[in-house]
């Protein structure tokens, strides 16, 4: 859902560029939101009313016309209320965690955020405002609730939640009480993956390889299915005996290991290579093969599956800008 | 924030906005409001927004209509009733939040406005739903609120109004009034309470009946007799032949000289708006009420008109004597009559004054004349050209109007100074409230002969002819009503009347009389006399502040554990222990739980073990528990203190 701000919204965000304005620093989850983080202001329509209600009670005090009076004051009481409506509402939530599975750049990141609260209270119409996306969600009294939000990525490297804000307009749409979130959660991006890259490089030197045929009599064992894993690998019939899936492994395909090495790419500029290396290491590891990955401050030494893959991306991630190359 | 409005909230914000015209809308003349309201329910049920030419049509039409209605004359009511008109149009071009934010918002002051004009209890109670229905729209503008169902929303609003009230009273006693208000309110287009500048005796009057109250009065110490209770409003000294006026220099004249008689009379009267600055006082008035002078012709004039309900004090002295002499210049205006009218009655009076001289005598022989031979009532024959003498000589029938006014000619004639006062007469004793209660109806014209000595004397001539008509008591009331079904329907119900009029009286009394005046005596019993406005302010401050402790208790408690009553009575449980320091991790299972109480609490470890075991059991092993063993369950969950051996759990320890 696309936030429309209006012009108190954004002198809220104005605002909070200040020194002043809580949390200073990023900080380690779970967060409670406190009183002291808690901000609030009038929405368009709260300051509608507010000049409103300041003109009847002019008038009403002017002509002591009492009824009147009684009139405004009951309204503003109920305006009033909900000012602190709004912040009890805010009040007491606390963000348990935030994390989000890797996802290649340009990809959409879908952060999970767990939510629960303080104390048997409802707490309806909490919205959730982070890098230009929105979500509206309810947290029950005594409940955790989870918020899903997928945001486009754009860079390698650690993505940055900024500002996160929780808020609310209720319960009468005439404040929007909220407070910030910079939970210090590091949540990775990887390189965005080359689309058109040439095959694998072939592994330096011929095939004294140990493993190859090394259990013949066996020609595969099975293993646990690891989400990356190819739907052809499955071992279907011995997946329906163990209730569980199972992924076929044959020690023997793999005949050497391969070096993805970046001093081979020195004809690409420094974000093709990171492009293009991240690319060999996603087909490398469909391949079946052990791989190892060389860069300029870095070795990753050969190995192989979902773990080994996740270090050579997340070292290729977290490769320094280009500046210096 | 303009997203279309869905069409179950469009039309709840319709309806919100049309509760909040109703008090307006029945103020306004009933053919304008179905006009008003047929446009409203077109541009309503009307798919889209109207085109351009065509609003621009409607509008100029009702603002055209709407002048119409109150003949072209701008005042108060036709301001609201425009107001009213283009919150009726508004809704033909609400289709999105932003229009209906705005219709919202601006039909607020729909009921203030209605407030400018009438401050009874129909308004008052329609301003209820009004604020409710206000309040269930605005919670439902809300991006992403999912729909509620009606009942709960309504509970919602009214539970805001309710925590709101507190404050608004706070606000309401202690805000700082305007003593003196900045500018003035606007008048009535046309007036029509109260008591008029004009008396024309063949015109017939709306306000004989008119059933609302017209003042309230409370006699400190004694109450007057019946026959006292004459209410003193404008004196009408010039007589045209047709219609009675006051003379024009009436406000610059001095008060009159003043003899107290031996009886003194003390009240408080609560005079209901009358947009007029004329002011009722007891006759023979002794002061001046606040905010007011005396003129004199011993009738008040208030320094503004009276738009809301006025409080104000008074003594009287039913026999005073006041204004012993009379200057030439007054005589002649007292004694002077229209050139050539009513030749009959004049020549009959130089008759009977010259057979009766004393003034006194004379008006015993004319009061004689007229009770014998006149009637009282309120449909009067019509008169000619002159009015006076057809009234006297053919038609002989006719009401306070006619008598006094004929009174009044035939002593001028004669040569004594006289004059018609107006006025209230009698009034109604509320058993409940301890008060009396004059109605609008009891408008009253009765006179004042001047004698070489005595001063002013009041006569009232229609007294003569009806006494029951002017000063009805209740024991007069009784004496008609036993011989009608509807007085004696009437009877019945007196006592409710009696505590509607008791209640409304209490209103009147706390709410709408409430002013800059009352607000200085608020402090008075913590000792402040006359309080400052500084003392005003620290008072709200502080009335605002313990307002809002209450509202903060309020909101807190809102909203409760809604969870099945076994868990809510383990989350007791988990609290008893956590007063003596031992705390569930959220992540603890119960078993896990009552493993590390029980060792931590070896004196308690069995009933712990047992608890947390029977609990497990129910929430994650699916026992079912029949009704009784639940209850059980939950009783030893809620009796369990840490450190005391339980009664009926914990078999041999104890």
């Amino acid at each position: 859902m696309a936030a429309v701000r209006d012009g108190v919204e954004r002198f809220g965000d104005r605002m909070a560029a200040l020194a002043l304005v809580r949390p200073k620093q990023p900080e380690t989850l779970p967060v409670r939101i406190t009183r002291r983080r808690i901000y609030i202001l009038p929405t368009g329509f709260g300051l509608f009313i507010a000049v409103s209600l300041g003109t009847m009670l002019v008038g009403g005090l002017n002509y002591n016309n009492n009824p009147a009076l009684l009139l405004v004051f009951l309204l503003a009481a109920v305006v009033h209320n909900s000012f602190v409506h709004a912040h009890l509402i805010l009040s007491g939530v606390r963000l348990r965690a935030l994390h989000a599975e890797p996802v290649f750049a340009g990809q959409a990141i879908s952060l999970k955020f767990r939510f629960d609260a303080d104390g048997a209270r409802l707490r309806p119409g909490l919205e959730l405002l982070c890098a230009g996306a929105q979500q509206i969600f309810d947290l029950g009294a005594n409940e955790e609730s989870e918020v899903v939000m997928d945001i486009a990525t754009q860079q390698r490297g650690w993505f940055e939640t900024g500002r996160i804000r929780l808020s609310t307009l209720r319960p009468l749409g005439l404040a929007r009480a909220w407070s910030w979130l910079r939970p210090d959660t590091r949540l990775l991006v990887y390189p965005m993956l080359d689309i058109e890259a040439p095959v694998l490089p072939e592994a330096p030197g011929d095939g004294d390889s140990p493993r190859t045929r090394a259990h013949g009599e066996q020609p595969h064992h099975l293993r646990e299915y690891r989400p990356g894993d190819m739907q052809r690998q499955i071992a279907w019939k011995a997946s329906a005996r163990a209730d569980r899936l199972l992924v076929r492994e044959y020690e023997s395909a793999v005949a050497r290991d391969i070096t993805l090495d970046w001093q081979t790419l020195h004809a690409l500029p420094y974000e093709a290579k990171i492009r293009r290396l991240a690319r060999w290491v996603v087909d490398a590891e469909r391949s079946g093969s052990r791989y190892c990955l060389r860069l300029p401050q870095q070795v990753v030494p050969a190995g192989r599956g979902a773990e080994h893959r996740h270090v050579c991306l997340r070292a290729l991630a977290l490769l320094p800008a280009a500046a210096e190359s | 924030m303009s997203a279309p409005l869905s069409r179950p909230l469009r039309w709840l914000c319709l309806i919100a906005a049309l509760t909040c015209c109703l008090p307006l809308l029945l103020q306004l003349p009933p053919w304008l409001a179905a006009v008003l309201l047929a446009m409203s329910a077109a541009g309503a049920w009307s798919p889209r927004q109207w085109p351009g030419a065509l609003r621009l049509l409607v509008t100029i039409a009702v603002a055209g209509l709407v002048f119409a209605a109150f003949n072209f004359r701008v005042g108060r009511d036709t301001g609201c009733a425009g107001l009213l008109a283009m919150l009726l149009l508004k809704p033909a071009e609400t289709f999105v939040t932003r229009d209906a934010r705005s219709l919202l918002g601006f039909s607020l002051f729909a009921p203030f406005a209605a407030f400018l004009q009438n401050q009874g209890p129909l308004t008052l109670s329609l301003c209820l739903p009004a604020l409710l229905m206000t309040l269930m729209a605005w919670s439902r503008l809300l991006p992403g609120a999912a729909p509620v169902a009606w009942p709960r929303l309504l509970r919602q609003s009214a539970f805001a109004l309710l925590i709101a009230l507190p404050m608004a009273l706070a606000g309401f006693w202690l805000f700082p009034r305007l003593a003196s208000p900045l500018w003035g309110l606007p008048q009535l287009s046309n007036k029509h309470m109260g008591l008029g500048d004009r008396m024309t005796p063949n015109e017939w009057l709306d306000v004989l009946v008119d059933d609302t109250p017209a003042l309230r009065v409370r006699f400190p110490g004694a109450t007057p007799k019946p026959e006292q209770m004459y209410w003193r409003g404008p004196a009408l000294t010039v007589f045209d032949g047709q219609a009675w006026t006051r003379r024009d220099d009436f406000e610059m004249l001095p008060p009159p000289q003043m003899q107290p008689g031996p009886t003194r009379i003390r009240y408080e009267i609560t005079l209901e708006p009358t947009e007029q600055r004329d002011l009722v006082l007891l006759d023979v008035p002794l002061s001046q009420p606040e905010n007011s002078r005396v003129t004199g012709e011993l009738t008040a004039r208030s320094n503004e008109p009276v738009n809301n309900l006025l409080r104000y004090t008074g003594e009287s002295s039913p026999d005073a004597l006041f204004e012993p002499e009379l200057s030439p210049y007054d005589r002649r205006l007292l004694l002077a009559l229209p050139p050539g009218r009513d030749p009959k009655l004049r020549t009959l009076a130089l008759q009977w004054r010259a057979q009766t001289p004393d003034p006194l005598a004379l008006t015993k022989r004319f009061l004689g004349w007229i009770r014998k031979d006149f009637q009282y009532t309120i449909s009067a024959p019509p008169v000619g050209i002159d009015a006076t003498d057809d009234f006297m000589f053919q038609t002989r029938q006719g009401f306070c109007q006619h008598f006094s006014s004929a009174f009044v000619v035939f002593m001028r004639a004669a040569g004594v100074p006289a004059r018609v006062i107006t006025g209230y007469a009698g009034g109604h004793y509320n058993k409940i409230g301890g008060y009396w209660l004059v109605y609008r109806k009891d408008a009253h014209a009765w006179t004042e002969i001047w004698i070489e000595g005595h001063g002013w004397l009041r006569v009232d001539p229609t007294a003569a002819v009806a006494p029951e008509n002017i000063l009805d008591t209740v024991d007069d009331l009784r004496k008609r009503q036993d011989q009608s079904l509807f007085g004696q329907a009437q009877e019945q119900f007196q006592p409710m009347f009696d505590i509607a009029d008791t209640l409304r009286n209490g209103w009147n009394e706390m709410v709408l009389g409430f002013n800059a005046a009352r607000q200085k005596n608020l402090l008075r019993p913590l000792g402040i006399k006359d309080a400052e406005a500084w003392q005003l302010v620290i008072a709200f401050a502080v009335g605002a502040a313990f307002a809002l402790a209450v509202t903060l208790w309020l909101l807190q408690r809102q909203h409760k554990d809604r969870s099945d009553p076994l868990i809510r009575a383990w989350r007791t449980f988990g609290r008893r222990l956590a007063r003596v320091g031992i705390r569930k991790a959220p992540e603890e299972a119960p078993l896990s739980f009552g493993n590390r109480v029980a060792a931590l609490l070896p004196d308690n470890a069995e009933t712990v073990l047992r608890l947390s075991r029977r609990y497990c059991d129910w929430r994650y092993a699916g026992l079912e528990l029949s009704p009784p063993q639940r209850q059980e369950l939950i009783r030893d969950l809620r009796q369990f203190r840490a450190g005391r051996p339980q009664r009926k759990t914990s078999g041999g320890r104890s």
